[in-house]
């Protein structure tokens, strides 16, 4: 049997690790236009060059040939062709498989304000790659422009800020991190922020740009006329899943590869797993997704069940978060806030349920409040008590010893 | 593989597992005389919860056959071991992110003092010894067993 896996992100490599774990004779090739496995986690760890590119790998350094696998790296896959089941590569050549696994992830989205996309100093961020280029061109630049002030966006503006550049944010939305945080906690780390020297301008959108005759930006215009000068610009505004090379195949996707509950495609020997599926935008969800896929590969049946994907966790200048859930507060909810010097807790209580959750400071036991909202338990009394609630109060052991949840 | 095995209705509450672990993982040499309990750089990896009733429930890694923390962690740092079967953890490689608190589903993890580094079971891999916590528990609450993972 021989595997094939284009991507050597978290949903490939994983799936890759689960293959072998469970066919030590299948042949596995694995595609990327990654040169280097990386994580995408920790990239504004190169960008600030607390690690290089090495160690931002999450495997050991023999996992290929630990794990006998034929790695093609720094090749793109262009085409899947079903019929022949055979994938295409950039050089002409052709891979052939008996399953094979898109696991491609994503790409940046560089909205179409102005010259954006023209300009050669304007980056997004998702790849090696891209934090290479990025940090080649940044010799030159004192002020660097962050568009977007998601997860990934303040990442870039933390690496920049430790390597003491100028740092302007501009954010739409009228507070930082609109998708994870509330108000208050989004407050917290704008100030951690402020206080490393970065600028962020709220509530506004870049609706021009001007670029100098070597196509280089040098500044961008706001919807308010105001003018953010700067010499090197990340923008992080979003991701598009990267669906290009099931494009032309029998393989059906729209924004995302389609996928059953099995990670399989509308070809019965193709699946699909991470990012690119569309199920989730994190990645524990995509390694494991990943392994999922890896076992329906060798023949053995899983469903992905754990789907819950609306969590976060962050750390910035020591300040910690957790965050689970929408957050929207509608008619009903219970809603219980906890706040010391150190602390800002905030639950949001439906239905006698836990349905979001943030906790600012202290994290510490926190991995049972995952479990509540995803498996919608009804709290009963431990609603009043929602931030002291721990497994102690669910504690149940199986006969191997490990643990499990007791629902009264 | 082995595991810690617990009876939770054999426990007392009486934390000589939480004191061995602190003392089997201090930075710096001494007998458990000399350690420092309130400093946060000797923190324990286990945990004891008194409940409202007056009955306490042992919280220590299991070690788990799918370790939920190995699935969410984007650096490598978390990793089950094939042979021993134990979930270890690698500072080094550690990225902070914190992911594997949130996703442990039996809120094991922590962040230690420094919110650089997660506090994690290593089996006392790390002091060359058997579990501590396992020897100092006088009433056999926690004992080592040997099981299928
Ligand atoms: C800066 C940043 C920070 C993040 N921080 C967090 C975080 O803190 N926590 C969290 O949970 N998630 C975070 N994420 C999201 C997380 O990284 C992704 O969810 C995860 O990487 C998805 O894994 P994947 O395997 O689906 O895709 P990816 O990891 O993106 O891997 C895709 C792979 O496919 C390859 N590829 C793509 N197209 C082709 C092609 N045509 N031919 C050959 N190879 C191809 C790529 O080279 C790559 O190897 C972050 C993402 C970024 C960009
Ligand atoms: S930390 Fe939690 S998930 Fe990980 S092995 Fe221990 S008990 Fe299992
Ligand atoms: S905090 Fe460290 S060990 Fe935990 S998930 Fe992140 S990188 Fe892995």
């Amino acid at each position: 049997m021989r595997h094939v896996i284009i991507g050597v992100g978290a949903a490939g490599i994983s799936a890759a690790g689960t293959i072998r774990q469970n066919d030590p004779a299948a042949d596995i090739i694995m595609i990327s236009k990654d040169e280097f496995v990386h994580s995408r986690c920790m990239l504004h760890r190169y960008l600030s060059h607390e690690r290089d590119e090495k160690a931002l790998s999450f495997v050991p350094e023999d996992y290929f040939e630990t794990n006998r696998i034929y790695w093609i790296k720094g090749r793109s896959a262009e085409k899947i062709d079903t019929k022949q089941k055979e994938v295409l590569l950039d050089g002409g050549e052709r891979i052939a498989y008996d399953k094979l696994l898109i696991a491609t992830g994503a790409k940046s989205f560089l909205p179409p304000v102005g010259q954006m996309r023209r300009a050669k100093n304007v980056f997004g961020l998702r790849d090696l790659s891209d934090a290479q280029a990025i940090d080649r061109m940044s010799h030159n630049a004192k002020q660097i422009l962050i568009v977007g002030s998601g997860l990934v966006g303040m990442d870039a503006a933390y690496a920049f800020l430790e390597r003491g550049f100028q740092v302007s944010v501009v954010e739409m939305a009228d507070r930082i991190l609109p998708i994870q945080l509330d108000e208050t906690a989004g407050k917290a780390y704008q100030q951690l922020f402020e206080k490393a020297g970065c600028r962020f301008i709220l509530g506004r959108k870049a609706s021009e740009t001007v670029l100098d005759d070597d196509d280089m930006l040098k500044a961008v215009i706001l919807d308010d006329g105001t003018r953010v000068e700067c010499d090197l610009a990340v923008v992080a505004a979003g991701v598009r899943a990267a669906i290009e090379c099931a494009a032309d195949s029998t393989v059906q996707s729209e924004r995302f590869i389609n996928v059953n509950e099995r990670l399989q495609t509308s070809d019965p020997d193709v699946f699909a797993a991470g990012d690119v599926a569309g199920l989730s935008g994190i990645w524990p969800n995509a390694q494991k997704q990943g392994q999922i896929a890896g076992w329906n590969m060798c023949g053995i049946q899983m469903n992905y069940v754990d789907t819950y994907a609306m969590k976060n966790t962050m750390n910035f200048y020591g300040l910690t978060t957790l965050s689970l859930g929408r957050g929207a507060v509608i008619e009903g909810d219970q809603f219980v806030i906890c706040e010391d010097s150190r602390n800002y807790k905030r639950a949001i209580i439906r239905d006698g349920k836990l349905d979001s959750i943030l906790l600012q400071g202290d994290i510490s036991y926190s991995g049972i409040y995952q479990y509540l909202i995803k498996n919608q338990i009804v709290l009963g009394e431990k609603a009043e008590r929602i931030f002291d609630v721990s497994f102690a109060d669910y504690f149940d052991i199986g006969p191997d010893g490990q643990y499990c949840y007791k629902i009264f | 593989m082995k595991r810690i095995m617990i009876d939770e209705t054999k426990c007392d509450g009486c934390r000589n597992c939480e004191l061995a672990c602190m003392q089997a993982h201090r930075s710096t040499p001494g007998s458990i005389y000399d350690l420092d309990l309130t400093s946060r750089e000797n923190e324990s990896r286990n945990h004891i919860v008194s409940l409202q009733d007056g009955s306490y429930r042992p919280i220590f890694c299991r070690h788990c056959d799918q370790p939920e923390c190995v699935m969410s962690c984007m650096s490598g740092a978390l990793k089950k071991d094939p042979d021993t079967g134990l979930v270890l953890y690698d500072g080094e490689k550690c990225g902070s992110c914190f992911m594997c608190v949130m996703n442990c589903p039996y809120g094991v993890l922590r962040p230690d003092r420094t919110r650089t580094r997660v506090l994690k079971c290593d089996f006392c891999t790390s002091a060359g010894t058997e579990p501590s916590c396992v020897g100092a528990c006088p009433r056999q609450a926690i004992y080592l067993e040997e099981v299928i993972g």
